[in-house]
């Protein structure tokens, strides 16, 4: 019963907190003159009216899905990995550098680009766990710095190694390479089905296996699992890699699946996004898969409201970030001595029956 | 290299690090009291627009700084109701208002200037020479020959020494973060104090945020802030939490800044992203050989409930 009522509460916090940041999206929306019931029409419409829409919406989900479970990895054992970005370029960048140089084709391509790309992805994420580990140092501050320094290190393959002509860019990889779609008629591609399984190997592995739960008992205390006995470092350091390996893996898979070519701006905003959505999902993967799909949704459909309405795309932006605000502030909340004391005056009948 | 071009470095460093300066002081602020706040980036951000927007329709910058600041402190304000009153994870908040702020910044500035952008331009605040000892050769105009702000910055940080070292308020300030509830036997109003380092927070944040716009650049560009408020969180760490320290960290950073510019306009054969690469492999390698066990504020980042035993 408790169990119950606990994800009862951990289910309704985040949906109050979307409909409450829908609210004041609304109120936006009156105040700059646009009909809101109309945009949000729009918007929806836009992201799952047709079977093109929703396509489009798994296809710009796909990233977000493997940036949000490398958030949500790292989390679920104690640590902040915000170097979701630059472990999902260095993948995305040493997978085009390995297809690209050896030539690469067909089906073993693709496997090599994935392979390379998750290895490096977990190389770029060891980094912090290592420095975290052996220094103490700050998690969070080391695997920024390393976004930026791979975000340049993507500059100079595009700019200067592996240029195409004149432009800015790499060339597209091998048309052999490009993964295909799943239906046809849907943009989708077998990118977005790797993330799906991905979410749902992490699930398997972080709630049916023994070292899934030593892993999650890291996470929630980090003393008391040491005085287990747990190899606590170890399980750090392993959580970062395979939090790297996710989202090296994703860069990879997107670079195959919808991107083809490294080119300035690619993947910005991801790695933060990731940890968004993953706190949203409350750091349950499959939860974590149905945010991304959500945001993805409300970036895709935000586009066709300000066709449809003029509301600007940051209104959606900021509704993405209020859910945030709120779902976090309203978690907390409910942790509260006070909100428990509270719980129990209103449920009075509960709380005997619970004593 | 002649002493043209290592003048033309170092102001470059000093200029380049007045808006990180004064960011990382917010951070040092608000860890002395033990609020972990990664959300500089967009407090800077709301700040950057707001200094921008009052520069903008009234055409003084100080309007436009004090604007920053209290867009900074606004902003800031849910960061510490949310994390001080309702005991809210410190890290996941910041990045809350990291993604909050800057989507409020770029919708306030679409709405009002449209998408155009760029055209819009203010005019830079002026410098302010200080007679006498702006004559000095060499030195003199490399340091008193600056806006106000750069002094108000350093000035700061000579406060903030004297503060936290030599005033018994300052050392009730510190003792929220290092012990709260010790901090509260002693009579001290250890919330009040938290609340108070966030709006310090908040201000010099969304000054520094400010500066970039009146001072630096003409004018408001998403993402100006450009990672310097993670930069910022370093300096605070490299800089050992102390005012000077944190001082020297960003001239630091700055002079990596301006070096990389100036190899990228030599142009040596090797791709100028390795030379931007600069500062942020610095803050890596800087960290990585110092570490940072057993330093800083012994409860930062931790809640604080008073019922709590």
């Amino acid at each position: 019963m408790e169990k119950l009522k606990k994800s009862l509460t951990s289910f309704l916090v985040p949906v109050l907190s979307v409909l409450l940041a829908f609210l004041i999206g609304a109120i936006i929306m009156v105040a700059l003159g646009a009909n809101p019931g109309k945009a949000m029409a729009s918007l929806f419409k836009g992201a799952f009216g047709t079977t093109a829409a929703i396509g489009t919406t798994l296809n710009k989900a796909t990233p977000l899905i493997f940036t949000a479970l490398c958030a949500c990895f790292a989390y679920k054992c104690g640590v902040y990995n915000l170097g979701g970005e630059g472990q999902f370029l260095f993948g995305a960048t040493m997978g085009f550098v390995v297809v690209h140089c050896l030539k690469l084709t067909g089906i073993v391509g693709i496997i090599v680009c994935i392979l390379v790309g998750a290895i490096a992805g977990g190389i770029w994420g060891m980094i912090p766990g290592i420095l975290k580990i052996t220094r103490g140092l700050n998690e969070m501050i080391i695997s920024i710095m390393l976004n930026y320094v791979a975000t340049l290190f993507m500059g100079v393959i595009y700019t200067s190694w592996i240029r195409d002509t004149n432009m800015p860019q790499t060339p597209a990889v091998d048309t052999s390479l490009m993964l295909s779609k799943v239906i046809p008629s849907m943009r989708f591609t077998w990118s977005f089905i790797l993330a799906v399984v991905v979410g749902l190997v992490m699930y398997y592995c972080l709630y049916w296996t023994s070292s899934g739960f030593k892993l999650r008992a890291v996470g929630l205390n980090m003393t008391a699992s040491r005085f287990n006995g747990f190899p606590v470092k170890r399980y750090i350091l392993l959580s970062f890699i395979i939090s790297g390996a996710i989202a090296g893996m994703g860069g990879a898979a997107d670079l195959l699946g919808t991107q083809y070519r490294l080119i300035n701006g690619y993947g910005n905003g991801y790695g933060f996004d990731g940890v968004a959505m993953a706190l949203i999902g409350q750091l349950h993967p499959i939860a974590t898969v149905i945010v991304a799909i959500f945001f993805a949704a409300l970036r895709v459909g935000s586009t066709s409201m300000q066709v449809a309405t003029g509301v600007p795309t940051s209104v959606s932006d900021i509704i993405q970030a209020l859910v945030i605000v709120f779902s976090v502030a309203g978690l907390a909340l409910t942790k509260l001595p006070e909100f428990e004391a509270l719980r129990l005056r209103l449920f009075h009948k509960n709380a005997k029956e619970g004593k | 290299m002649s002493m043209d071009v290592i003048s033309s470095i170092v102001l470059a460093a000093v200029r380049m690090a007045v808006p990180l300066l004064l960011i990382a002081m917010a951070e040092l602020w608000s860890e002395r009291a033990g609020m972990v706040n990664i959300g500089l980036e967009g407090l800077a951000a709301v700040g950057a627009l707001a200094g921008f927007m009052l520069t903008f329709y009234t055409g003084n910058t100080w309007a436009g700084i004090l604007a920053g600041a209290v867009a900074g402190i606004l902003v800031n304000l849910i960061y510490a109701y949310a994390t001080v009153s309702l005991c809210a994870n410190h890290t996941v908040y910041g990045m809350a208002i990291n993604l909050l702020a800057p989507a409020l910044a770029s919708f306030i500035y679409r709405v009002s200037f449209g998408t155009g952008g760029g055209l819009n331009q203010i005019e830079l605040m002026k410098g302010v020479a200080i007679p006498v000892l702006k004559d000095i050769p060499f030195l003199g105009d490399l340091l008193f020959n600056q806006t106000p702000m750069v002094y108000l910055a350093f000035a700061l940080v000579l406060f903030t020494n004297i503060y936290f070292r030599k005033t018994k308020s300052g050392l009730n300030f510190k003792s929220v973060g290092e012990h709260p509830k010790a901090a509260a036997t002693l009579g001290i109003n250890v919330i009040g104090i938290k609340y108070l380092s966030c709006v310090i927070c908040g201000a010099l944040a969304g000054i520094g945020g400010a500066y970039l716009t009146t001072c630096y650049s003409t004018t408001y560009t998403e993402g100006i802030v450009s990672g310097r408020g993670f930069i910022a969180l370093a300096a605070v760490i490299f800089g050992r939490w102390n005012g000077t320290g944190v001082m020297g960290a960003c001239l630091f950073f700055g002079l990596c800044d301006a070096l990389q510019i100036r190899l990228q306009v030599s142009s040596l054969g090797v791709p100028y992203q390795f030379f931007q690469m600069i500062p942020y492999l610095a803050t890596v390698v800087v960290l990585a050989i110092i570490g940072s066990k057993k330093a800083g504020p012994k409860a930062n980042g931790l809640p604080y409930r008073k019922e709590e035993r």
